[in-house]
């Protein structure tokens, strides 16, 4: 540990520059802390002081010229590495008709995060989780984090909202920095971690500091943590959580919540993006942008049809047992780092360790399920490949099935993953994977929308983008050796549909398949060429139905469940289904009475998937993604919480 | 698209400030006009109203008189695609505040000869009256949102129009909130963003302008402020402006006047 003259400050700022870094700090902007370039040491905030508390936030000048009269402000380290709005890929629409796709990667200059707390580096590594910690990283994050110098400064006098002794995530800054500065009257006591903080502080005038100087930090930061604003007890919270999901509280915090989205944005682990596809007026040059979203706006949790989250109250329960519940199965840690900002910040002051305080007291325990752990982190520029449509094969009135060549091939089509399929200037919209392999894919998509209408109209020979495949794919090889029940409903035929060729073409493992199929009507019935020839196919037993059927149709009529019986249903089978979510919800309840175990049941899941790589949040659904984790769940996975309405 | 499709743009009971956002917006204005038939245009071309079909038609306005009506109907009858534009087409504007008052008696007050006067008791939004293909926030309405409804429009896309706070794009600009930092009664939490958090970003509260984004709860933030100490009657006031008849602003300022 070295000291370091007050007077000198402005030193570390030449340091920094001589570096050529450009230096962000703490700086008075609109009464405010805010993180923004700064010059030296004279655009610090000595002698300010905040006042926080719930939705409340004052800055004064007073007292000693110090640094130690304010916290954190609004900002945090998630604008530096994660800016709130920007362009992911640029699209054109070439002379020859072909799409061009370039990424927008960030070419960030050298820089330098200045006064960084503890809280923040923890929130720093939490995001990095999310976004870089597989099995996809984002480039664009990581070049902007591995771009910064961070001068952290150990909080010796904590604010009103902290409670980051709660969070073990401070006040002593334990990871992250590359200089660690703590404030004395007279000047800093550094510290330099990492290869990079010692060669700045090389170019310091400093002298080693006095044994009762390092021994003063141990005290200062003791004292810091014993005087913390808040607490917060988060020990068994995600199961407290999820087994209170009917709890009193989440009513009566609706009442005061705006769902305005002020915590999210604050909050330096909150990750939740949504996307948008500007052009120009002729469509003919695209992009697509990457902005901070929030789970407590309608779009986040919206498919075609409705949003998952229509109440106050679902969003608000969706962000808490994320944030200090499922975040702990999905990355090892709470998403919460006890900075405070959510309470300050919050328009009506709702105060997050007040809501856990009253949320603990009850019943109800829930065990999470963990998540499957993905190793390692392949990068991912989100950017389309150029592909082309080869064939349109007209399915029904409102669905299509396109077959897609794309140009560089793609690893990995299989059954139950699904692709990223877009036109620039309308959209990108997940689609599953109905059949084909690494040289074309088939997808069979039904006109639900914008993206939807103007992919089912287009022909052979017009372009496409096609990022993927991705998720996780019917687990085929832990299906064989049983009799497989395959429960379809409409367009959940799709993404089953190659995994029964699959199952067809290998009969030896697959000795016995049963395709349980309800459609709306009889015109709705996919793929009629093709189950026509499976009843055909000795190992395959074909069981329709319709929902409402026309003069000539002969078959079963009723919900799809009806075909499951003793004959449909063999002993020892295992199953797969796809369908909207309430005909799965019966479906499974039925085959629980047949005799199937969740463990051996197999559902694919539909969610706001906007990224499909984890990145987005949108599809996040108890401890997992549904975009890689999923989209293939087995029941027992996903029972605890599968149905819960606001989910 | 063979033929470029027809655009029509109406007017109601309004200032004429929406329209005059297509004019202002000179970068863009010469690609719309390429890309569109701007077959009628009162503010800014002299053709007139040929009675044939539009394409898009968008609407200024909101419904003040019979008048209105009737032409708003014929307009419905011939335009695919409806768009209202600014807070009196969405909201009934700010003359809508005369729906809490007696009209007869505000026109023998105000006019020398009342019998001139031929007007509904009240103005009401568009949507009330006809259906509504898509709803164009804002007084006036924002450009950005205009070019961007109508390349939407050619291009197919579903418009980047997005039903949240004006919280959301305050913080994404990286402004201080003017409501936790400074105590100024904000309605931006619970306000439809699209004008870029313009008023909080010059420091000053967001007067609702935009009318209530999607389960605004206008109640709740009346109920904070007012144990901050802002008055009852200032917050009527602070509801009661350019989108007052929304109905989620309408009922919370019902609440606190009578309450």
């Amino acid at each position: 540990m070295q000291f370091l003259e007050r007077a000198a400050l402005d030193a570390l700022f030449d340091a920094l520059r001589a570096e050529g870094r450009a230096v962000l700090g703490p700086t008075v902007v609109d009464g405010a802390i805010r993180l923004a370039p700064i010059d030296g040491a004279q655009d610090l905030p000595a002698g300010w002081t905040d006042a926080q508390g719930p939705g409340h936030y004052r800055l004064r000048r007073g007292g000693d010229a110090t640094f130690d009269g304010y916290v954190v402000g609004p900002d945090s380290l998630k604008q530096v590495f994660f800016p709130s709005k920007e362009t992911l890929y640029r699209a054109e629409r070439r002379a020859d008709g072909k799409l061009g796709f370039s990424p927008v990667l960030p070419d960030p200059g050298a820089s330098a995060v200045l006064g960084v707390r503890a809280c923040d580096l923890a929130a720093a590594r939490i995001q990095r989780a999310a976004l870089e910690g597989g099995p996809y990283a984002e480039p664009r994050h990581r070049a902007r984090r591995e771009a910064a110098l961070i001068v952290a400064v150990n909080c010796t006098r904590p604010g009103a909202l902290c409670f980051c002794a709660s969070t073990e995530t401070g006040p002593r800054v334990t990871e992250g920095a590359d200089l660690v500065l703590t404030e004395r009257p007279d000047g800093f006591l550094v510290e330099a971690p990492t290869q990079a903080g010692r060669a700045v502080l090389a170019r310091l005038d400093t002298r080693p500091a006095a044994a009762d100087e390092v021994a003063w930090v141990d005290d200062a930061m003791r004292e810091a943590a014993a005087n913390m604003g808040r607490e917060v007890d988060l020990d068994g919270l995600p199961e407290q959580l999820f087994g209170r999901l009917d709890h009193a509280r989440w009513k009566i915090v609706a009442e005061r919540c705006l769902a305005c989205g002020n915590c999210t944005s604050v909050c330096p682990t909150c990750f939740c993006s949504t996307s948008e596809h500007p052009s120009s007026i002729d469509g003919d040059e695209a992009s697509r942008v990457r902005l901070w979203d929030s789970c407590f706006t309608e779009e986040h949790a919206y498919i075609h049809g409705g949003g998952f989250r229509p109440r106050t109250e679902d969003r608000y329960r969706q962000w808490l047992t994320h944030k200090v519940g499922a975040w702990v199965a999905q990355f090892g840690t709470s998403g919460c780092v006890g900075c405070g900002r959510c309470i300050a910040w919050c328009p009506v002051g709702i105060d997050l360790t007040e809501e856990i305080a009253a949320l603990r007291q009850g019943e109800g325990i829930a065990a999470l399920p963990a998540p499957p752990a993905h190793a390692c982190a392949t990068d991912e520029d989100l950017v389309p490949r150029a592909a082309t449509v080869t064939r349109v094969e007209r399915e029904s009135d409102d669905v299509v099935t396109l077959h897609v060549a794309v140009d560089e091939g793609l690893q990995g089509v299989l059954p139950g993953r699904f692709c990223q399929v877009s036109l620039p200037g309308i959209g990108e919209v997940p689609i599953s994977i109905s059949g084909g392999d690494g040289a074309l894919l088939e997808h069979t998509i039904r006109a639900v929308g914008r993206a939807t209408d103007a992919l089912c109209a287009l022909s052979p020979g017009d372009a496409v983008g096609i990022r993927g495949p991705y998720g996780r794919a019917w687990p085929l090889e832990a299906l064989a050796g049983r009799p497989v029940v395959v429960v379809a409903g409409g367009i959940g035929l799709a993404p089953l549909r190659g995994a029964l060729r699959s199952m067809i073409a290998r009969p030896d493992e697959f000795p016995e398949v049963h395709l349980c199929y309800g459609a709306r009507s009889p015109a709705d019935v996919l793929y009629a060429k093709e189950l026509l020839g499976w009843m055909e196919v000795p190992t395959m037993h074909l069981h329709l139905t319709v929902d409402h059927a026309s003069p000539a149709w002969l078959g079963h009529v009723g919900v799809v469940t009806r075909l499951l019986d003793a004959r449909s249903v063999p002993a020892g089978a295992s199953a797969m289904i796809c369908g909207p979510e309430i005909m799965m919800r019966f479906t499974v309840e039925r085959l629980a009475q047949l005799g199937v175990p969740d463990e051996r049941t197999w559902v694919t899941m539909e969610r706001n998937m906007q990224c499909a790589t984890g990145f987005c949040g949108r599809c996040q659904y108890g401890p997992y993604f549904v975009c890689k984790d999923g989209p293939v769940f087995s029941f027992d996975q996903i029972r605890f919480l599968f149905g819960e309405e606001g989910y | 698209m063979s033929a470029r499709p027809r655009l029509g743009i109406f007017k109601m009971a309004s200032c004429d400030g929406c329209q005059l956002q297509l004019v202002g917006c000179e970068d863009e204005l010469l690609a719309v006009a390429g890309a569109l038939d701007i077959a009628f245009f009162a503010v800014a071309t002299s053709k007139k109203d040929d009675g044939g079909r539009y394409d898009l038609a968008l609407v200024e306005g909101s419904v003040s008189n019979e008048e209105q009506l009737a032409h708003l109907l014929d307009i419905r009858a011939r335009s695919d695609f409806l768009v209202t534009i600014g807070a009196c087409a969405t909201s009934g504007g700010i003359q809508a505040l005369r729906n809490w008052r007696d009209v007869d008696e505000m026109i023998r007050v105000v006019y020398a000869t009342p019998s001139y006067i031929d007007t509904l008791a009240t103005s009401t939004p568009i949507a009330d009256h006809v259906p509504v293909d898509f709803e164009l926030r804002g007084c006036p309405i924002d450009k950005g949102q205009l070019v961007e409804l109508i390349t939407a429009f050619l291009v197919g896309r579903r418009p980047a129009i997005r039903d949240e706070s004006v919280c959301m794009e305050c913080k994404r600009a990286g402004a201080t909130c003017v409501l936790v930092a400074k105590g100024d009664p904000c309605l931006g939490p619970i306000t439809h963003a699209g004008c870029g958090a313009i008023c909080p970003r010059f420091g000053r509260g967001c007067y609702g302008c935009f009318g209530p984004k999607e389960r605004a709860a206008a109640s709740a933030l009346a109920a904070h402020l007012a144990s901050g100490g802002v008055p009852a009657e200032a917050l009527v006031r602070k509801l009661r402006g350019f989108t007052a008849w929304a109905p989620a602003f309408r009922d919370a300022s019902d609440a606190l006047d009578e309450g």
